[in-house]
């Protein structure tokens, strides 16, 4: 694929270690952006991931399921303070023995994710912070908002789910203009890519006023 | 007065105040008074009382064997067990010999001002005190007073088949209400020897004392936890060298401060794969909490033991060294945060072949997690996030008994259905379980906004027996 035919292309896997924020457009999209945060992670680094988990994330989301998940390989550290959480976080960043650390952190102040971004690129780690909002001050180097969307149509029955389907909305990066996508997940490798270069799935526009409707 | 009614007691003084005896809780006190009693020498053990069947609370055995010149002689080290204990306001009877039963039967019956007897000089010390210095219970020393045999010295010059013969069996009278059973010749003549020194009795103690282990004295007791901290930095080079002599690592450690006020206050921490780095158990140390290590008022000895070692040799690269380094990284992560956060905050998947959802996602401690996960797929569609426990879905329309939910609310909020697939019907794995558990149909079910859900149905609407509950729904996990 052409790097020039979507710019979403060129920030598809993370292409280096930052900070970077994935928060749910409500509280019913925290799952698509848990999937979400996962498919930002490098592919093919054989070091585990690490999930922070504090105990309201645990009380209300549960813990990822080990079946659920494709990386072959993880921890869950589950602090029972908020500032244990942003500890074991940076400290997992900075050891450089984790492929990504995804962390469910809600008060974090613009020093603290400064700090975390600092310790993304000295261990050379993913990091995403999953939140329920982002419009608060943040040294991420990229904010996303995702919903979830309703999935490609089944090829073969219209009553199955097909191909799972999120709406990404790039709010704010440093680099770049911002911009929003209807991705869809690849049932192989799990990846998602932009739906609507996908055959046979129609325009995203029609979605993307669906999902604004909904939202409004 | 031992063995005494209470009933007997409140006859002679009326105004006696009377208190249940908690053993769990003198047991505690006790043990926690061994641990402190450690400073003086590693093997400290619980007296199990006078025939050998008390429950510990008789008194404590130190082993004092090649440590008395650490204090500067026996005398010195009486002396100063009795003044730390004085300090703490410990009353207490101290008595040192070359046995575990002559110093029992000294610290008991003997005279203050000769608590301490030279080596080999126990069988004059013995020889004026009663026969219940000895150990042996009640219904022996009964007997033995009707024979005639009031002391020790009596005992001990008279041939020992014939002793153990002439009280065998013969106390069943003589035994009276409390002593408990008959007279034993066979105990008191084992008794005797072991408090001659004749016959071997070790001791066992409390916990077996660490093979590796460093201390420190200080004159001037330690007031804040930067001393500690700058002790433990002069310790743990100490410890390191023994390990390296030993060709160990340590993989689990323990900072014990002893404090004047007759209290031990400890930290450990755990190490995932064997170390002898001073410099990581420092960082553990400092993560574990030294900063907040309690100095009451003042530490006035400190120990460094390596609690667990596991071989550990020159290190060697393995081939794959890029491996290796990240294994070690993860490792020294994992002791960090746990060090930190506690054992049971760090979790690493270790999936169980299992049908059965909640069995099958397993998190175990990551330090003791096995370095290679094993697989269990189970070929199916699972969710990304389990919910622990599943939680009640309400208001469930369906339109066949058996077929999906239509409409169902979760969380307050109403979800209409747009598809669904399944069943998956999951059956209870029986030989595990510890009663009847109902059979689960899984539904995978995606709402009108795309939101994918794992809900199942508990039970078979139309096949329950009348006394059992109704089939219900509930939601399990969600997808991304």
């Amino acid at each position: 694929m052409d790097a020039a035919e979507s710019p979403v292309d060129a920030l598809w896997p993370c292409p280096e270690p930052l900070l970077e924020e994935v928060a749910a457009a409500g509280p019913r999209d925290r799952a698509a952006g848990l999937a979400f945060a996962l498919a930002r992670v490098p592919e093919g680094d054989t070091r585990p991931l690490l999930f922070v988990l504090p105990g309201d994330w645990r009380r209300d989301w549960g813990l990822p399921c080990p079946h659920g998940i494709a990386a072959p390989e993880f921890l869950i550290v589950l602090p029972r303070r908020a500032e244990d959480a942003l500890w074991a976080m940076e400290q997992a960043l900075r050891s450089g023995a984790c492929a990504a650390v995804i962390g469910a952190i809600e008060q974090a102040t613009l020093t603290q994710t400064r700090r975390l971004d600092f310790a993304a690129r000295e261990g050379g780690a993913g990091a995403i912070l999953l939140r329920r909002h982002n419009d608060g001050l943040s040294a991420a180097r990229r904010r996303w908002r995702i919903a979830a969307a309703p999935s490609t149509p089944h090829p073969l029955t219209e009553e199955a789910l097909g191909a799972p389907r999120l709406r990404a909305d790039l709010i704010r990066r440093r680099d770049g203009a911002p911009g929003s996508w209807l991705m869809e997940q690849e049932y192989a490798s799990g990846r998602f890519a932009v739906a609507d270069r996908l055959a046979d799935h129609g325009p995203p526009s029609a979605a993307a006023s669906e999902r604004a409707g909904r939202a409004a | 007065m031992r063995g005494q009614s209470h009933a007997d007691a409140r006859a002679m003084l009326p105004s006696l105040a009377g208190v249940p005896a908690d053993r769990a809780e003198e047991r505690a006190a006790l043990v926690a008074l061994a641990d402190w009693c450690r400073r003086w020498s590693p093997q400290v053990a619980l007296d199990a009382g006078a025939d050998g069947t008390g429950d510990g609370l008789e008194g404590l055995l130190i082993d004092v064997t090649g440590v008395a010149h650490l204090f500067g002689g026996e005398e010195k080290l009486v002396a100063d067990i009795y003044r730390r204990l004085g300090k703490a306001e410990i009353p207490a009877r101290i008595a040192l010999a070359d046995t575990a039963g002559a110093a029992w039967a000294i610290a008991r019956y003997g005279r203050d001002e000769a608590r301490v007897i030279a080596p080999g000089g126990q069988r004059a010390a013995l020889a004026a005190l009663p026969v219940a210095a000895l150990r042996v219970n009640a219904a022996t020393v009964a007997m033995a007073r009707r024979l005639g045999l009031v002391r020790i010295g009596n005992l001990v010059a008279m041939p020992r088949a014939g002793l153990a013969r002439r009280f065998r069996g013969g106390g069943s009278k003589g035994g009276g209400s409390k002593g408990g059973g008959q007279g034993d010749g066979i105990a008191l003549v084992r008794r005797l020897d072991q408090a001659l020194g004749i016959e071997p009795e070790p001791l066992v103690p409390l916990d077996p004392p660490p093979r590796h282990i460093v201390r420190a004295v200080f004159a001037e007791p330690l007031l804040n936890a930067d001393q500690v901290a700058n002790s433990l930095n002069h310790l743990s080079p100490l410890l390191a060298r023994q390990l390296e002599e030993a060709e160990q690592g340590a993989r689990a450690l323990t900072l014990a401060a002893y404090r004047t006020d007759g209290r031990v206050v400890g930290l450990d921490v755990r190490l995932g794969r064997p170390q002898r780095t001073p410099g990581v158990w420092r960082r553990l140390f400092a993560e574990a909490g030294l900063g907040r290590i309690d100095p009451g008022f003042g530490i006035d000895a400190l120990t460094l033991a390596a609690g667990i070692v596991e071989p550990l040799s020159a290190i060697q690269a393995a081939l794959d060294g890029e491996a290796e380094a990240g294994a070690e990284r993860l490792s020294a992560l994992i002791d960090r945060l746990v060090a930190r956060l506690g054992t049971r905050a760090i979790r690493a998947a270790r999936p169980r072949a299992s049908w059965w959802p909640e069995r099958a996602a397993r998190f175990v401690p990551a330090q003791d997690a096995p370095a290679i996960a094993a697989d269990a797929d189970p070929g199916r569609a699972r969710p990304l996030l389990l919910l622990d426990p599943p939680e009640p879905v309400e208001a469930v329309v369906y339109g066949l008994p058996e077929g999906p939910p239509q409409r169902f609310t979760w969380r307050r909020v109403a979800r209409r259905v747009a598809r669904a697939e399944g069943p998956e019907r999951i059956e209870p794995e029986w030989w595990r379980e510890k009663r009847g558990r109902a059979l689960r149909d899984y539904w995978r079910v995606e709402d009108e906004e795309g939101v994918r859900y794992w809900l199942y149905r508990e039970g078979l609407y139309g096949r329950a027996a009348p006394d059992e509950a109704a089939p219900s729904w509930w939601m399990h996990g969600l997808f991304g």
